[in-house]
């Protein structure tokens, strides 16, 4: 109750100052709106629809990029994990890779798929798909082998024992790398839509820019951060403590 | 029951007829025994020399028996049951089932493990399906069956709880309706009461013996508990250590369902205790006097609980 208050009074006193320092004009409109007109654009935004259209386009990116990282990850995950030639070879070679920040993909990126919806899709991918690869690794490898013995007894083997067993044994681990891998891939998203024009939430910021409309790139802002939130705090911690308690990580 | 019908009821099978005999007959009134291991020999690697685990054991197992090996800590009671498993492989020598060699792990031989080995990702009932799952059951009828042995365990009112939320014997107990539930040949079971506390162990070696009166299932028990393994056996194969031979075999022949703290139970432990006195304090003397060796210094302090344990029982 203590935190809710303490929180609430911070925002309040946030708006107010953000308030008066633009009432006392010393810089103009477009470089420090108020916050009345960046909720009005907040409101007009979601009301003629253009903020919904530009998350929709960016959701369907992030779900095709990061939905083919999960299932690229995991494959290889279980590869490094369970096989030692890949462990040797392409082990260090990920996690090198991972050195790389994700947005230097982006003139390879667009050499290879031009300037459009895959090239993004591609950068949402390689942002994911490293995260999850070696959660999945690290996830296989403490894989307790008293499942796996008792499995094999009862007649668990080949790919039913990876699916039945040893996916859902790594699956704590999995689930980090899938959050972790989540804010890469939205982190690389917003570049890629920032740097590519083709529509999504990056691309509004920039109409903003080139419109000198201060309000919408800081409305589109506050979109990403409330997106942001909501698939990082409410799903994934929320998921994530689930899967750890009945896993029986934690003592509940 | 008199002492004395319990000291004639007393057998002891010396290891050397033991021998002989499995050499002489293969065959019991024309049927393959359940279990055979064969000459079989295990070391392990360690640091530049390799030690012996097993050596020569030879045992035979028949249909429907209840047989424990009971030895001290390392002596490689696990690494003989992995072996007849098929979870690890022997050096020489060799397992036969029925009339067929071990070559792996096979669904005719269930392990039940010291830790319940449960699948966390499952609740409770499903645990008990995942065998009946992998041999192609469909839904309904892997529901049924696995209802069936919980019940026998009687924690059909748990079905749909999680793994983390029972107890220890809980667990086990599911673990037992999990192996049952395969209709296996045979149950290999590794310690399995031996992380329990003394009430629950008393309770499951009741049920345990109930359900192989009922069931007849062969069954090969690990355990280093005298007494425990005198309440479960027909048969206890005594193994020394380091190399892990066979020492020596006795025959229990008491009314079932035994009890722990039943007084013939007891007696017949005690004059176990007594013929394996002399192994024991060898151990111990050869350990003892190996103290210019840290490690095995290290070894002794370790192996210290489990010696006393043989000693009490429980
Ligand atoms: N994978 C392995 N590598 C090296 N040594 C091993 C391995 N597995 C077992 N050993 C050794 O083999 C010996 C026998 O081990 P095993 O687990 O079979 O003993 P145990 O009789 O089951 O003991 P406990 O009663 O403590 O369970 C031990 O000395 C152990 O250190
Ligand atoms: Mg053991």
């Amino acid at each position: 109750m203590q935190s809710i208050l303490k929180r609430t009074m911070f925002y309040i006193l946030f708006i107010g100052i953000w308030e008066g320092l633009f009432r006392l004009g010393i810089w103009p409109e477009y470089v420090l709106p108020s916050p009345v007109s960046v909720f009005k654009t907040l409101v007009h935004g979601f009301q003629n629809h253009t903020f919904l259209i530009g998350i929709a386009i960016s959701m369907k990116r992030i779900a095709i990029g990061y939905g083919i990282s999960i299932v690229v990850g995991i494959f290889l995950g279980l590869l490094i994990g369970r096989v030692r030639l890949f462990e040797e070879t392409l082990g260090s070679f990920f996690t090198g890779l991972q050195t790389l920040p994700t947005i230097c993909w982006l003139p390879l990126s667009l050499l290879w798929f031009g300037l459009n919806d895959r090239s993004i899709i591609f950068l949402v991918f390689m942002g994911a798909v490293l995260s999850i690869t070696i959660a999945t690794d690290a996830g296989v490898k403490s894989v307790p082998s008293l499942y796996i013995r008792a499995a094999k007894t009862m007649g668990a083997k080949g790919w039913k024992l990876y699916l039945e067993v040893i996916i859902p044994a790594a699956l704590p681990h999995i689930i980090t790398g899938m959050k972790q891998g989540w804010s890469f891939a939205w982190r690389s998203l917003m570049a890629g839509e920032l740097l590519i024009v083709c529509l999504g939430l990056g691309h509004l910021m920039m109409i903003g820019r080139e419109l000198n409309d201060m309000s919408q790139v800081i409305a589109v802002m506050i979109v990403i951060i409330i997106i942001g939130i909501l698939v990082d705090r409410l799903f994934f911690v929320k998921v994530e403590q689930r899967i750890r308690e009945r896993w029986g990580l934690v003592k509940g | 029951m008199t002492e004395s019908v319990g000291t004639e009821n007393f057998v002891d099978i010396d290891q050397v007829k033991v021998g002989k005999e499995l050499q002489a007959s293969q065959r019991v009134n024309g049927v393959w025994p359940k279990l055979r291991v064969q000459h079989v020999s295990k070391s392990f690697q360690s640091k530049d020399r390799n030690f012996y685990v097993l050596e020569d054991i030879n045992l035979e197992i028949q249909q429907g028996e209840f047989v424990c090996i009971v030895g001290p800590s390392g002596c490689g009671k696990t690494t003989l049951l992995n072996i007849v498993a098929g979870l690890e492989k022997a050096d020489s020598g060799d397992v036969w089932a029925d009339d067929h060699k071990i070559n792996g792990a096979g669904t005719d031989r269930v392990v039940i493990f010291q830790e319940a080995a449960l699948f966390p990702w499952l609740n409770v009932v499903k645990n008990v399906e995942f065998g009946l799952k992998l041999k192609g059951f469909n839904g309904k009828e892997r529901r049924n069956i696995a209802i069936e042995y919980l019940k026998m365990v009687h924690l059909s009112k748990f079905q749909h709880a999680q793994v983390h939320e029972l107890s220890g014997g809980m667990k086990q107990r599911v673990a037992i309706a999990r192996a049952l539930a395969m209709n296996p040949e045979m149950l290999l079971m590794d310690e399995p009461f031996s992380a329990l506390d003394a009430q629950t162990r008393w309770i499951l070696h009741y049920e345990l013996q109930n359900i192989w009166l009922k069931t007849r299932k062969t069954i090969l028990f690990v355990t280093h508990n005298i007494r425990e393994a005198v309440c479960l056996a027909d048969r206890i194969i005594i193994l020394s250590t380091a190399p892990g031979k066979i020492k020596k075999e006795f025959l229990v022949e008491l009314p079932r369902p035994r009890d722990d703290n039943d007084v013939n139970v007891a007696g017949y432990s005690t004059r176990i205790m007594k013929e394996l006195k002399a192994e024991i304090n060898k151990v111990m003397k050869c350990e003892m006097d190996a103290d210019s060796c840290v490690e095995c210094d290290i070894k002794c302090t370790t192996e210290g609980p489990a010696k006393t344990d043989i000693g009490g029982g429980i």
